[in-house]
């Protein structure tokens, strides 16, 4: 389970790609993600997507998602572990 | 020759949903690249006409070249990107070109005929793995391959090429060009796929050379012989009894040329940095060396692609335009005019309405 503390990065072996307002992630090497399969992310997902640098932490990541979106806390906080978990088990992002 | 622009795609789920969305914009989602016309085998049936040295006098893009020009269409929205020739492995920079592709986040296919494939080659693909790799068989038998590609020793190394992509466990398609040559091998081919576990599909349209030349239509099976080998595989002719059900009443819309989504969803390149609408319409170019993609597809295709019917266009009054494919890249290779009804693919389109469909 995600802390709020923890700090993620993504993995370079995930492609973002933005094509006609939708982003997108396309995995690119062999045990990255499902090769068959391209991985949708919400606005508040792409969002959290941007922030996955290493360097902010998940509080940092909800607090920014709360300031652009029209979110309560628990609710943020809630989609934003969920999405972690989903991201770290197709190996999108891994923990710094 | 194959359209790659219907694509047949596990993503095609994703595809549907995006396009969806973007009703009445033009978007680059599809798109492929001649990386050469050059090849290693000398088919006897083949549309490129300088598979030798590739076109005297004209440089192919360079390394560099072409890795802008992809930047320039993943940023223009392309996901899906066909690699193709001539034969592709033949660059010497093909790895380069694929990975930098690959880097890019394009969902890639490869087209090639499996000769060059090398165990180096065939670690990369396995490391970054293409969406599928397509390998052209040319017969079932070593005599009928090569009599068709003029190389000796060049069906082991297909061979060869196919296992080592099967070894890895990359996603292949066999696929092959039914023609004269090895028409009585087709079962054959398809029996080998089978053994392999992989998919099997062939194309009798043989077209025209891109330069005019009518060669390769000489080898084409004779419309009675392209039907009667629908009618004995059950499945095939149950996919085209069902496809001419679901176009049954096709009314042509409008009075636009192009009614495909060439130049609306996809796009071709040549291997000198000639962008077309597709690899069929080669009489209209924009040149990607001199100008930039986003000019391409934004001013230059839309033209191309808003001709309008000249005249009586008989085709457009014929509910079997949907099974035939006649389109005006097709009638232009044939005839090297864009509205003339192309013979063979009528003959071939009546016969099957009315020997799969018509009879029953």
């Amino acid at each position: 389970m995600a802390q709020l503390d923890y700090c993620y990065q993504k993995d370079p072996d995930m492609v973002s790609r933005e094509i006609a307002g939708e982003v997108i992630l396309v995995p690119i090497r062999r045990n990255v993600g499902d090769l068959e399969s391209v991985y949708t992310l919400n606005e508040t997902a792409a969002l959290a997507w941007t922030l996955f640098d290493g360097s902010h932490t998940v509080n940092q990541i909800q607090a920014q998602i709360i300031s652009e979106y029209e979110v309560d806390e628990d609710e943020a906080e809630r989609d934003l572990i969920e999405l972690i978990q989903q991201l770290e088990e197709i190996g999108a992002i891994a923990r710094v | 020759m194959d359209c790659p622009y219907i694509p047949e795609l596990t993503y095609s789920q994703f595809g549907k949903s995006l396009l969806s969305r973007i009703p009445g914009n033009r978007i680059p989602i599809s798109g492929s690249l001649e990386l050469t016309f050059r090849c290693n085998l000398r088919c006897q049936h083949c549309y490129v006409s300088h598979g030798h040295t590739g076109i005297p006098g004209q440089q192919e893009l360079s390394t560099s070249e072409i890795q802008r020009i992809i930047d320039e269409v993943v940023d223009a929205g392309c996901l899906w990107f066909l690699i193709t020739g001539g034969e592709p492995l033949v660059r010497r920079d093909f790895l380069d070109i694929y990975a930098y592709a690959k880097r890019k986040g394009l969902i890639l296919t490869l087209f090639t005929n499996g000769t060059l494939i090398t165990p180096r080659i065939a670690d990369y693909l396995a490391e970054w793995p293409p969406f599928k790799v397509e390998i052209t068989l040319y017969g079932a038998t070593q005599e009928t391959y090569e009599r068709v590609t003029g190389i000796k020793g060049s069906y082991a190394r297909c061979m060869r090429g196919i296992e080592l992509l099967l070894e890895r466990g990359l996603n292949l398609n066999l696929k092959t060009m039914l023609m004269t040559l090895n028409q009585h091998e087709i079962e054959d081919m398809r029996a080998f796929a089978d053994s392999l576990d992989v998919s099997f599909r062939y194309d009798a349209m043989l077209n025209a050379g891109l330069d005019g030349d009518g060669r390769p239509t000489s080898f084409r099976v004779p419309p009675q012989e392209v039907v009667q080998l629908d009618l004995q595989d059950q499945g095939r002719a149950e996919e085209w009894r069902s496809f001419i059900q679901r176009t049954k009443g096709y009314q042509y819309p409008g009075d636009n040329l192009y009614v495909c989504g060439a130049g609306e969803r996809s796009f071709h390149i040549d291997p000198y940095g000639q962008l077309y609408l597709c690899m069929m319409v080669r009489y209209a170019s924009y040149d990607l060396r001199s100008g930039c993609f986003q000019e391409g597809w934004g001013q230059f295709l839309p033209q191309i692609r808003s001709q309008k019917i000249e005249g009586d266009y008989i085709c457009s009054q014929c509910e079997l335009m949907p099974i035939c494919g006649q389109c005006p890249g097709w009638s232009y290779i044939e005839y090297g005019e864009t509205q003339k009804p192309v013979d063979y693919l009528c003959q071939v389109a009546h016969l099957r309405y009315e020997s799969l469909y018509e009879s029953l």
